[in-house]
């Protein structure tokens, strides 16, 4: 309760503060709440971009498209390298390796392959998205006990049943948690490239009031995206702890 | 990363070694367009043309990423332990912090260029911001994971605080802040890169993308490889240096 008491007062000392320093600085580069809160009142009202509905559908979409291709490739590759030891032992460390490469270095090569358009950032956000989940299965599936797999076997099970009812339980907590960190990267990868360069999404929206010097509608553009993002991880949160207590 | 038996050393040799042959083929045999995948021996041959540009710019880059990486560590360290020794203010922060490691930095980075202009100061800037939340976090956990008896005893030897701090809380999160400090190095890498690449009037991020923009495949994909080449190589150097300090302590 009192946590709870000091967590609002300083969030109401910081929009306080905020307020104060954004009104004494330049408008054009500091936004108090009391403007924003407007400027957000009209984007919602569909006043200062009136085709937000489809840039925003846009941008969810392509997050969608690279999530759900980044939890195939990554289930696949993670269960490929993890269940056949020769192969994880070859593959792995150059997976490792990759993975040690700041992601968007590879982002340049996908726009001049892909194009402007959602294809590059779909397959940003694939690419960012993959790696922690062809990581975690490949954690989750050293967490299962072998002794669990050779008894299985002993009383006969296939090796479908033993992927079912075996190993997909046992590392099913790590699993949840790697496919919710691969959601975020999935979103944050589409997100960058939008705003590294794009003609439509969330991304171009915010370039467009940014370089128009609208920053009242940039600041009202950053908090609805924040809204989506925050929302996408309620929901990965919500089925991590259903997961959890399936586990348990 | 373990060095494998000879086999497996054989095995990841010929599958890379297979991988280039095979784009070789298709880049040859026109299957795929070269303007947009060219070939490795083109890739390997602009590397010549194109060798100081892009070690100019790789220096610039690698310039920024070490002043905002010291900064990323010294703030993130310090607000890690700050914040991880007293519980009253952990808990109160708790959400604050989650909510900022969390949220795409990206989103600022429109108001950090507009605030800090062109060049270096925003790259040092965002990329010193990408890399605190991590250090930061992990510090957080870290301290708040040192066991509270050996804080107890000292406590009743009468330890004073800063001896507290110095013998018991320092060495206990040694293992964190280096586990930390090699996730910060990518991330604040990351930002400069991306600073660069959205601002930028230098260094590799802006070599990329402007080599990417005036289509010149070969000399792009060059690039990238350098650029991945050495941020492997520092991320093996660190691990290495990380190894030789678990082995001393």
């Amino acid at each position: 309760m009192k946590t709870a008491l000091a967590r609002l007062g300083l969030l109401a000392a910081l929009v306080l503060a905020w307020e104060g320093a954004a009104r004494a600085g330049s408008p054009l580069l500091y936004v108090p709440p009391s403007s924003a809160l407007p400027a957000l009142r009209d984007l919602l009202l569909l006043r200062s971009y009136p085709d937000l509905p489809s840039h925003l559908l846009l941008t969810v979409r392509e997050i969608a498209i690279a999530y759900a291709l980044s939890v195939g490739a990554g289930l696949a590759v993670g269960f490929a390298l993890g269940l056949y030891r020769t192969v994880g032992r070859a593959y792995g460390p150059i997976l490792a390796a990759l993975y040690a490469v700041p992601s968007v270095v590879w982002y340049p090569s996908l726009m001049l392959f892909f194009g402007l358009d959602a294809a590059s950032k779909i397959a940003f956000g694939f690419l960012l998205g993959f790696f922690p989940i062809t990581l975690a299965v490949l954690a989750g599936i050293r967490q299962v006990n072998p002794q669990l797999v050779t008894v299985a076997r002993a009383f006969g099970a296939r090796p479908l049943t033993i992927f079912l009812k075996v190993l997909v339980p046992g590392m099913l907590f790590t699993l949840v948690g790697g496919l919710r960190t691969g959601l975020a990267l999935s979103v944050i990868g589409v997100i960058v490239g939008e705003v590294l360069g794009s003609k439509a999404g969330m991304g171009a929206l915010i370039n467009h009031a940014y370089g128009l010097l609208r920053t009242a509608d940039y600041v009202a553009l950053v908090v609805l995206t924040l809204a989506v993002i925050a929302a996408s991880d309620v929901a990965a949160s919500l089925l991590e702890r259903r997961a959890q207590r399936w586990t348990e | 990363m373990k060095a494998g038996t000879p086999r497996i050393v054989l095995i990841q040799v010929v599958s890379l070694g297979l991988a280039l042959v095979t784009w070789e083929g298709l880049a040859r045999a026109g299957w795929v367009d070269p303007l947009f995948v060219p070939a490795p021996s083109a890739v390997a041959r602009s590397f010549g043309s194109m060798a100081g540009l892009a070690l100019g710019g790789l220096a610039d880059t690698l310039g920024k990423t070490a002043v905002a990486y010291v900064l990323a560590v010294v703030l993130g360290v310090a607000a890690g332990v700050a914040i991880g020794s007293a519980r009253a203010l952990n808990d109160v922060l708790h959400p604050f912090v989650v909510a900022l490691y969390g949220i795409p930095k990206i989103l600022v980075l429109p108001w950090i260029v507009l605030l800090l202009g062109y060049g270096t100061a925003p790259a040092v800037a965002y990329g010193a911001l990408h890399g605190f939340f991590p250090v930061m976090v992990i510090v957080i956990g870290a301290v708040r994971d040192v066991d509270r008896t050996l804080i107890t005893v000292a406590r009743a030897f009468g330890a004073r605080p800063w001896q507290l701090y110095l013998k018991v809380v320092l060495p206990a999160i040694v293992p964190s802040v280096i586990a930390a400090m090699r996730l910060g190095l990518v991330f604040c890498l990351l930002g400069v890169l991306v600073v660069e690449m959205f601002a930028g009037i230098r260094g590799m991020g802006y070599v990329m993308s402007s080599l990417a923009n005036a289509f010149r495949a070969p000399e792009l994909f060059a690039a990238t490889g350098l650029v991945s080449i050495a941020s492997i190589a520092i991320v093996l150097a660190l691990d290495a240096l990380n190894e030789r300090l678990s082995r001393w302590r």
